[in-house]
């Protein structure tokens, strides 16, 4: 009989689960083993384990939640698996301070337009817009020159 | 003639051709020297040869194999010293 049979207690000596510790659950053949414990369920080569004189008493191609029973008997911790969970895209909000000035504007408007309508006609409206442009443009002048 | 502080050998020197033809030297920091196994000496595969600053960007686990030793000890080591320890504790 080899060292390695099934309900073995074992070391990881290679590998990213090195130093930890795992029990043997089924003989695969061929130098290979599947081993649970600490460590990740897996499939590995007898030259990765070095085996140790304790022994678990395990059934032959045992669950995972045989091997946590037995592990915690022994004090040990067990690597489970972390499954991963799908995190929900962020959805877009739209801004809400947009939407506050967009409702500000027409008031103002409406304010406007009121006294508009008090003062006169629609004709000076039309009058005023024009004034504002030139006096913008004369400004721009007087500016120019500065500059230069 | 280079200023005293490029003399010393501190920085490497790379040549640039530069656009007009000419050849200039450009100064450069040096790389770390590789790591190696804290046992045997040996290369260590798995760990970049990179600047400080670059390392100091890179993942955890782009820096180091994932193994326990890892980045300290070679593959070979770490096996022999788990197992010396595996079989000191049987005794």
């Amino acid at each position: 009989m080899s060292l390695f049979e099934v309900g073995r207690l074992c070391l990881k000596i290679a590998g990213r689960d090195a130093g930890r510790k795992c029990v043997i659950v089924e003989n695969v053949g061929e130098g290979y083993v599947v081993v649970d414990g600490s460590t990740r369920r897996k499939k590995v080569n007898i030259k990765h384990l070095e085996p140790l004189s304790e022994m678990v008493e395990l059934k032959d191609k045992a669950g995972h939640e045989d091997v946590k029973k037995a592990f915690e008997k022994l004090g040990l911790k067990v690597w489970d698996k972390k499954s991963k969970k799908v995190s929900e895209r962020p959805k877009k909000v739209k801004k809400v301070k947009p939407k506050k000035e967009v409702k500000a504007k027409p008031k103002k408007e409406a304010a406007k337009e009121e006294v508009n309508k008090e003062t006169s006609l629609k004709k000076e409206k039309a009058e005023k817009k024009p004034e504002a442009k030139t006096e913008t443009k004369a400004e721009k002048e007087v500016e120019a020159p500065m500059e230069a | 003639m280079p200023r005293g502080m490029f003399k010393s050998g501190r920085l490497r020197k790379i040549f640039v051709r530069t656009p007009g033809g000419k050849n200039v030297v450009h100064y450069r920091q040096r790389k770390p020297s590789k790591a190696i196994c804290g046992n045997c000496k040996k290369q260590l595969a798995g760990v970049p040869r990179e600047l400080p600053a670059k390392m100091a960007n890179m993942p955890k686990t782009a820096k180091r194999p994932e193994r326990k030793y890892g980045g300290v000890l070679c593959s070979a080591c770490t096996r022999n010293l788990l197992q010396e320890k595996a079989r000191g504790e049987a005794q």
